[in-house]
């Protein structure tokens, strides 16, 4: 199975480029480059997908979010003024292209019948079991349902916090960049945070309290 | 600052473990902690989730899809027509190119390898003027007596035969006295000549030769 995650470029995480690079990849960006998004796309997919996973119900919708908001950055980089950071206005328009897509796909779930069998309903609470050389397969299922039910909790904390704590806690952004992100002042950020972890503490007690 | 309850403490919890609390507030904490069993256990619980949040693994955009965004990306910045032709006809030809100008390099060397190999070899001995057609020149002139001809110049038009022999002149200047006709047969006679070439072959041709008579003083 390892050749199903066989990589075909360069794609740094959690990384984007310096500020004084960043002007000239702007500009590469506006003129219409073809290079400039090939390296935006090496840059930025894997951290965005990583993000709208976490904001939306399964990986397929994922895939379709973050196509979106490919669109919407290339259609809307010419408007982007640089009072904010290149990454900051990124993922302000993943995170709300996911809430939008989220709030769509809960009126569809409400309005439009679905058969028990549907196996899409079943996709994002299976775990995924990673094993690896090192580990023996029990401790490998016992890590999966450990992240499966993590992520449940994140999915069902509300949308307000579960944001906040996805950009602080999984994509490492600083208050102020939450904060630029979402449009909301570093206080609210704050007692954002402080609430939707408070929430994760208490829905998580039992499995915090046997990693203690 | 001095915190009264364990509630206030436990409320700075999340801006504690993030390391944006003041140092004020990171005194009063760590002080505090040190003396209540309870908030220290729930600090752990707080790390503990922030550390199950930090492990959860990062989901990768698969080959396929990194491939699609790719190409939904490229149909985007091509949206007019004449991108779209563009695009296609570069789709078409670059892939023709390597193996079309390799092809071609190919052909070059091989025309030239057997151009090469049917050049004719260079010759060892003496060239061949490379003039289509050469006059007659003269090798050795024999010596002649112009002392009757009272300083006029004698000018001679010779026909040489293709083995460099003079076969007959005509006198176009000069007075042409029998005896100087005469000399000047025995001089025609004994006088060498490289006959005349055509295409590298010998011929005959006709040379104007020109005579007078120097003299110097003393």
């Amino acid at each position: 199975m390892a050749d199903a995650f066989r990589s075909i470029g360069v794609a740094l995480d959690r990384t984007a480029p310096a500020v004084s690079d960043e002007a000239a990849l702007v500009a590469e960006l506006k003129a219409g480059s073809e290079e400039a998004f090939a390296y935006l796309l090496a840059v930025y997919q894997n951290p965005l997908f990583n993000l709208i996973s976490h904001m939306v119900a399964d990986q397929g919708d994922a895939a379709d979010v973050l196509q979106n908001v490919l669109l919407k950055i290339l259609r809307g980089i010419r408007q982007f003024n640089e009072r904010s950071s290149l990454k900051t206005w990124i993922y302000r328009i993943a995170v709300h292209e996911a809430s939008n897509y989220r709030r769509s796909w809960r009126r569809r779930l409400f309005h439009e019948p679905f058969s028990m069998d549907d196996e899409s309903l079943h996709l994002s609470s299976r775990p995924a079991i990673c094993s690896s050389d090192s580990e023996s397969p029990y401790s490998a299922y016992e890590q999966a349902e450990c992240q499966a039910e993590v992520k449940r909790a994140l999915a069902d904390l509300a949308e307000p916090y579960r944001a906040v704590v996805v950009l602080r806690e999984i994509e490492g952004l600083s208050y102020e960049e939450i904060g630029e992100v979402l449009g909301v002042a570093e206080g609210t950020v704050k007692s954002r945070l402080r609430r939707g972890r408070e929430t994760l503490k208490r829905k998580l007690a039992a499995r915090l309290s046997r990693s203690l | 600052m001095i915190f009264e309850s364990c509630s206030e403490i436990r409320a700075n919890f999340s801006d504690y473990i993030d390391g944006v609390c003041p140092a004020e507030t990171n005194h009063s904490i760590r002080y505090h902690l040190a003396h209540c069993v309870p908030c220290a256990a729930e600090l752990e619980r707080y790390e503990a989730l922030h550390s199950e949040l930090r492990r959860l693994s990062r989901q990768q955009v698969t080959p396929q899809l990194a491939l699609r965004l790719r190409v939904k990306v490229s149909q985007e910045l091509h949206r007019n027509f004449f991108q779209r032709l563009m695009v296609r006809l570069d789709n078409i030809f670059k892939p023709l190119l390597l193996p079309s100008v390799t092809g071609a390099l190919v052909s070059v060397v091989c025309i030239g390898l057997m151009l090469s190999s049917a050049a004719p070899r260079a010759s060892d001995g003496p060239d061949v003027p490379l003039d289509l057609v050469t006059p007659p020149r003269v090798q050795l002139l024999a010596p002649v007596n112009l002392d009757d001809t009272g300083g006029q110049p004698i000018v001679l038009v010779t026909h040489v035969n293709a083995e460099g022999r003079a076969t007959s002149y005509t006198i176009l200047s000069g007075q042409a006295t029998p005896s100087l006709i005469q000399r000047l047969d025995q001089m025609m006679y004994y006088s060498l000549f490289l006959p005349a070439t055509s295409f590298g072959q010998p011929t005959s041709g006709d040379v104007v030769l020109s005579f007078r008579r120097i003299t110097v003083r003393g």
